[in-house]
């Protein structure tokens, strides 16, 4: 084995001049593999039940302590004290002592070769090295694991923004962004918005929480008789006539007016000829017919021309024909005005008949609706609806039926609706636009072709709406209004405080209700009124542990901790049956439980809300790219770089692939557009999709995705020391100290500073001895990602020079470029890595900062993943059946 | 489309918007301490007013430069009003005219689209999706609204809230959701001195109910918990106490009753048919509401962008048919004069209201109501719908600190106001501009802080303008 390494290591260098190279990262990840400490057979465990655990002072005074010495004492002793720091001083002693985090921080400096420092005199030989290494990680254990008896923080804490309104859907049944008006939550220091350290609560916030579960429960529940909906019927054989007809009025207008003269009469037909419909431009949106013959559908407009679609009250029956069709070409849209006729509430259904223009190989066309509405000429808005875009890859002989929701209560809608005149400013006119958003240049493969649209509003697929059902559940008592209430509220109040309820607590609310409801109009308004107070309990909005038991988490507890991990919201009714018999704590349910919940569509908030948060991206949302810089910067590409880091996960996830592949993989998950960022061919549609990837195509992992790059810039160009202190923070979880306060600007007014290449400005400025501790270890991280501009395209110049991303580690380790950066980290940084992924993933799963106590357990954790080839699934099971996750 | 009407929930009308808050549309009521005696120590109040369309703003060389400029000819405290401002000449010492700030977020968005942003300075875009932030006289009222009956007043001469970059009201909320405005004297004078909301009383009670159990709920958890996790539940029992005073607070207001004004002087049934009796009494009721401490903080909207709504007719006042129409017709014979005929007779009625409170004396004999109330007037819009170098006057409220007496330009390469001059097509809001101007939001955190409110950041900015 040895000997293939040797061997390997020796062929590896020529391998890798070339471009990112597939065998390279294989051999760099078996490399960093061999070099792992946790290959070593675990420690036996040093606490045994009887034996009280003591600190192992004697291999300190024996062994360590020379070392020490030796290496160590001459800079951080008694004569000189670099970074403010001794070393002589440290209490050897880690159960009873003080100067646990001093430790921690040695065992990482040695541990990754930061000290000492290569270019000084002092020497520190490898097994010297390993046998500090080990002395220090025993006493870590074992110290921790006596901290941990001694109690740390707390998880206690509220729901976040996202939990509340996932939790709200949950419960109620309903898709709605409930959270809406809430503010955002603050990050804690490891970047996550769940811990409990940073969860606070003010007098307005709970209002916030009242009204909104007030209007929620509103949302949920209906009165009365199911509304009659009214129906739009658009077939593009009546766009057609009405088309036709539009041009045949127009004719005959200028027909009347210049009757007798003839000369002006030609000119005005020739004008109306040219500017409309008979002369459409194929590349535009047309109506076409079985001969071929295109024309213009009728243009929408806000004064003036109606052009508006009335609503009929019979269900319309879609045509058996298809004589006549809309053509939407790649990149164009299509209004449907409606009027001012749809509800103020309600679902919105639409539906349309269509198919793809031909089933050519290559690019099909995607659908995505807006809706909005033009008041006056400076006053337009219009949004994305319905939650979706729709792949159409329907045959052109085969055309099927698609359909999007829209609920009207919930987006924007037009303020002058019942109050203007159709046609006259200000329009109370409302539409939807059909939008062909695919990419890739016009063909007819990736036309979208329709032949007719329905809408309907209010839709109902059943009456009342099953979110109705679900609170004003079956009752036989129906004429008893308390006994009725007195159900309603038991059913309800199990599943949102999640935990069997006691009567004493559904008595307090059946009295509230009594005392409510003679200023209600009805049972139902009463009824919303106190449940809206169930929602706005802290028994709800808080993640309770009791102080009843121990150290373990009630089997509630667990469930709820379970779900909030993996869901991010309340525990649904197959985890509450097994708290109530018993049995979630026992490993094997918690195994089992994990592998369904990450089977259900629900685990992708888990991989959204995770990602965005441990990679630091709520950058991406306010990200500014500079128009002179970049101009094709809109809100699609920043969706879809937002999307990518989190897709890629979630593929990870579902395969239980290696954790490793965030640091380099063969594949990607894209879409067209980030396809198309990239220069890969042959990528289609608006959904993430597996992509192998080609080495030329220099991606792989989370380092070289655009969105993480972008957001690491300045929008005109990169910023290597944010790059730099992303890789420490979020990736290996080595944080760089704060700057301190005073830093010196750097002079660009100064002609020789602007002719220094970036890369030398930085070397310049940190060459201040005070800036140089620091950024020595920062700066040379960020500059092997230089190919990679401030939108993450690979450049190999800037300007008129050559990207120089070659830059030198602390410890004199080369590093050339993203490929040695990534080699380096594959061959050298795996075990950080992987403690990295589990400090992250515990941080979040247990909603509260990690403290020393849990480093045992974590670092028990790490072996075993190391031992079961880094697997994120199999992680996510080590995390959810280890101790600290089932302890308080 | 009247089946509109009959199929809204009736229960939206009784209930009104919040919890608890009493909610008429224009009026939003937060809650009020009442007190024994009113007294204007330390009272600051504040009133934002909205010109749309723009200003006459003719090039050097063109012979109504010298009368009708809308900015004052000189600088500093050496300035000479044109006819345009010249009614607020008795007004000198009171007022600063301020040149030179706009939102740069909005620079090259068409003036029409952006009376939105005037009080939020948020980035409200062309077209596409649509975003708004909180107004400075939110913020404002927050504060100040926690000694009035009502916490702010939103007014428009068009009512409603408009549609997004459309607006018919000054004001939004935190969330950046327009305060819909109140356009009807009559509607406005009963609600501040004659009628109260019967509904509120009964809200209150249920909601003192409501608390009452929610706070046995948190106390019930409470003795489930560590000692630690206690302590950390303590910020939601605070919480439900800091509420449970707001409805003490709500409620005291309703055994207080509305001051005495007579209503005899008052045409209450005018409508901008009639504009310069509606512009009177629109700006008596601005002054009775402040003159009553009914509230501190009002908003006017005097007209809407682009001439859509009833504002249009208030240059009938002068005998011209439709206003924004003045602003397309400036090359026209005496097109600017007429322009600034109008911006002339508007600044007679500001004028006219802004000296009846330095003529009133503060309740308590502490110099005059003008002193403690800071009058915001202005525009996005300035040369023919360009949406930068926003006319601006800022009068009254010398006890806050405001030094007046000044017109102050700020910005680089544009300090005669040449930059759009003579303007009259859409070339003029596509160009990029030249010059350079200062975030308007640097004057706004000026303003909040003048008013009294803590804060060092507004819409993005954290500077402010000494010089004011």
């Amino acid at each position: 084995m040895r000997a293939t390494v040797a061997a390997i290591l020796f062929i590896l260098p020529s391998l890798c001049l070339n471009a990112q190279n597939g065998p390279a990262f294989e051999a760099a990840k078996a490399i960093g593999l061999e070099r792992s400490s946790y290959r070593k057979p675990a420690t036996a465990a040093r606490i045994s039940p009887d034996a009280k655990p003591e600190a192992d002072l004697e291999t300190f005074r024996t062994k360590i302590e020379p070392l020490l010495r030796e290496s160590c004492y001459q800079c951080h002793g008694e004569e000189k004290q670099k970074g403010k720091f001794r070393v002589d001083t440290l209490d050897p002693n880690l159960l009873s002592g003080g100067d646990q985090s001093w430790w921690l921080e040695v065992i990482d400096v040695i541990s990754n070769g930061e000290m000492p420092p290569v270019d000084d005199d002092v020497e520190l030989a490898d097994e010297g090295r390993a046998e500090i290494i080990d002395w220090l990680s025993n006493e870590i254990h074992v110290a921790s694991q006596v901290r941990r008896s001694e109690g740390g923080h707390s998880s206690f804490r509220r729901m976040t923004r996202y939990e509340y309104n996932y939790a709200l859907q949950d419960l109620l049944g309903l898709q709605f962004d409930f959270a809406r008006d809430l503010p955002p939550e603050t990050e804690s220091e490891d970047g996550f918005q769940n811990s409990s350290e940073m969860l606070q609560m003010s007098a307005s916030q709970f209002s916030q929480y009242r009204e909104i579960a007030r209007q929620a429960l509103r949302k949920s529940t209906v009165r009365g008789e199911q509304p009659k909906p009214i129906h739009f019927e658009i077939s593009m054989t009546e766009m057609t006539e009405r088309a036709t007809r539009n041009f045949e009025s127009q004719k005959k207008k200028i027909e009347d007016k210049f009757k007798d003269d003839p000369e002006k009469l030609a000119k005005g037909l020739e004008k109306l000829s040219n500017s409309n419909s008979r002369n459409v431009s194929l590349n535009d949106v047309h109506l076409i017919n079985s001969k071929a013959v295109a024309i213009s559908p009728p243009r929408s407009g806000y004064g003036g021309k109606e052009i508006r679609w009335d609503p009929v009250e019979e269900k319309p029956q879609p045509p058996t024909e298809t004589e006549n069709q809309l053509i939407i070409p790649a990149g164009k849209e299509q209004i449907f005005d409606f009027g001012d006729f749809l509800p103020d509430s309600g679902t919105v259904l639409v539906r349309f008949r269509g198919s793809r223009g031909s089933v050519e190989e290559g690019s099909y066309p995607n659908l995505r609706i807006r809706f909005g509405f033009q008041p006056s000429n400076n006053s337009k808005t219009s949004f994305q609806v319905g939650g979706k875009t729709i792949a159409i890859k329907a045959a052109p002989n085969d055309p099927q039926f698609f359909e999007f929701q829209v609920p009207l209560g919930e987006v924007s809608r037009n303020p002058y609706r019942g109050n203007g005149v159709l046609g006259r400013r200000p329009n109370p006119s409302e539409y939807l636009i059909f939008e062909n958003m695919t990419m890739a240049k016009a063909s007819p493969s990736n036309q979208i072709k329709i032949d007719y649209v329905e809408v309907t509003a209010p839709y109902f697929s059943q009456w009342p709406p099953e979110s109705h059902k679900r609170i004003f559940i079956e009752s036989e008592k129906s004429d008893d209004e308390k006994a009725t209430a007195r159900e309603v509220l038991s059913a309800f109040m199990a599943r949102a405080w999640r935990r069997p309820v006691l009567d004493s607590e559904i008595d307090r609310k059946v009295k509230l209700f009594v005392k409510l409801r003679p200023s209600c109009e009805d049972f139902e308004d009463a009824m919303i009124e106190v449940l809206a107070g169930v929602l706005s309990s802290p028994q709800f909005l808080y993640l309770a542990q009791s102080d009843e038991t121990a150290d373990k988490l009630t089997e509630h507890e667990l469930a709820t901790r379970l779900s909030m991990f993996l869901w991010c919201s309340v525990p649904d009714s197959e985890l509450l049956d097994l708290t109530e018999s018993g049995e979630l704590s026992d490993p094997k349910v918690l195994s089992q439980q994990t592998e369904r919940m990450l089977a259900d569509p629900k685990a992708k908030r888990f991989s959204e809300q995770f990602t965005r948060q441990w990679l630091g991206m709520q950058l991406l949302d306010f990200l500014n790219v500079d128009k002179k810089f970049f101009n094709q910067f809109d809100a699609d590409l920043r969706n879809s770089m937002k999307g990518e880091p989190i897709a890629f996960f979630h593929e990870l996830l579902q395969e239980n692939g290696s954790v490793l592949n965030f640091l380099h993989a063969d594949y990607a998950m894209l879409n067209e557009r980030m396809a198309v960022h990239y220069g890969i061919p042959d990528v289609h549609g608006n959904e993430f999709q597996r992509v192998v990837l080609k080495p030329e195509s220099r991606r792989g992992g989370l380092l070289t995705q655009a969105g993480l790059l972008a957001m690491n810039s300045d929008g005109k160009d990169s910023h290597p020391l944010k790059r730099g202190i992303w890789l420490l923070e979020n990736i290996l979880h080595d944080p760089p100290p704060p700057p301190p306060p005073a830093v010196p600007e750097i002079d660009l007014t100064d002609p020789d500073i602007l002719k220094l290449t970036l890369k030398d400005r930085m070397e310049d400025h940190r060459n201040d001895p005070a800036c140089m501790s620091c950024h020595a270890k920062i700066d040379p991280w960020g500059i092997a990602f230089e190919n990679f501009d401030a939108v993450g395209r690979w450049r190999d110049e800037i300007g008129k020079d050559a990207v120089d991303a070659n830059s030198v580690l602390f410890n004199q380790q080369k590093l050339e470029g993203m490929e040695g950066l990534k080699l380096f980290l594959l061959e050298n940084r795996q075990d950080q890595f992987a403690r990295s992924m589990v400090h992250k993933l515990a941080s979040y799963a247990l909603g509260r900062p990690i403290s020393f106590a849990d480093r045992a357990d974590l670092e028990q954790i790490t072996a075993d993943l190391r031992k079961h080839d880094d697997r994120l699934a199999t992680l996510i099971t080590l995390i959810v059946t280890s101790e600290i996750f089932v302890s308080k | 489309m009247n089946t509109r009407l009959s199929s809204l929930d009736r229960r939206k009308f009784i209930r009104g918007v919040g919890g608890f808050a009493l909610a008429l549309p224009a009026f939003e009521t937060f809650s009020g301490v009442a007190k024994a005696k009113a007294t204007s120590a330390g009272k600051k109040r504040l009133a934002c007013f909205y010109m749309p369309d723009g200003v006459p703003m003719p090039r050097k060389d063109d012979p109504a430069f010298q009368d009708w400029s809308w900015f004052p000819h000189g600088s500093g405290r050496d300035f000479k009003l044109t006819k345009c401002l010249g009614p607020l000449e008795s007004l000198r010492d009171d007022l600063t005219i301020v040149g030179g700030l706009s939102n740069p977020a909005v620079r090259n968005i068409h003036g029409h689209s952006n009376a939105d942003q005037f009080l939020t300075s948020a980035n409200t875009g062309a077209n596409g999706d649509y975003k708004n932030g909180v107004s400075i006289d939110q913020v404002f009222a927050e504060k100040s609204g926690e000694h009035t009956r009502f916490a702010s007043l939103v007014l428009s001469t068009d009512g409603g809230t408009g549609s997004p970059r459309g607006a018919q009201t000054l004001s939004y909320n935190k969330n950046g959701r327009p305060i819909p405005a109140e356009h009807r004297p009559k509607r406005i004078f009963d609600t501040l001195f004659v009628k109260s909301n019967d509904d509120a009383a009964r809200q209150l009670a249920m909601s003192e109910s409501a608390l009452d159990d929610l706070m046995e709920d948190a106390r019930s958890l409470q003795r489930t918990l560590s000692k630690s996790d206690q302590e950390r539940l303590d910020e939601y029992l605070q919480s439900v106490r800091d509420t449970e005073l707001r409805v003490e607070k709500a409620k005291q207001w309703i055994d207080i009753p509305f001051p005495k004004v007579d209503a005899d002087r008052l045409t209450l049934d005018v409508t901008p048919e009639d504009p310069l009796n509606y512009l009177r009494t629109m700006y008596e009721l601005i002054y009775l509401a402040f003159k009553t401490d009914s509230t501190r903080s009002v908003t006017y909207q005097l007209g809407r962008e682009n001439g859509v709504g009833a504002s249009d007719y208030l240059a009938r006042a002068i005998g011209f048919n439709l206003t924004h129409q003045l602003t397309h017709q400036t090359k026209q014979p005496d097109g600017w004069k007429n322009l600034g005929s109008y911006c002339r007779f508007l600044n007679e009625e500001f004028g006219r209201f802004a000296s009846r409170l330095k003529a009133t004396p503060e309740i308590d004999g502490t110099g005059n109501m003008l002193d403690n109330t800071l009058l915001y007037f202005g525009s996005a819009s300035s040369a023919f719908h360009t949406s930068r170098n926003y006319p601006l006057i800022l009068t009254g409220g010398k006890n806050m600190g405001f030094k007046h007496g000044q017109y102050l330009k700020y910005g680089q390469g544009n300090e005669d106001n040449q930059a759009d001059a003579g303007v009259s097509t859409d070339k003029g809001w596509r160009t990029e501009a030249e010059h350079q101007e200062l975030p308007i939001a640097d004057l706004y955190v000026t303003m909040l802080q003048r008013l009294g409110v803590e804060t060092e950041t507004f819409a993005g900015s954290s500077k402010t303008l000494s010089e004011i």
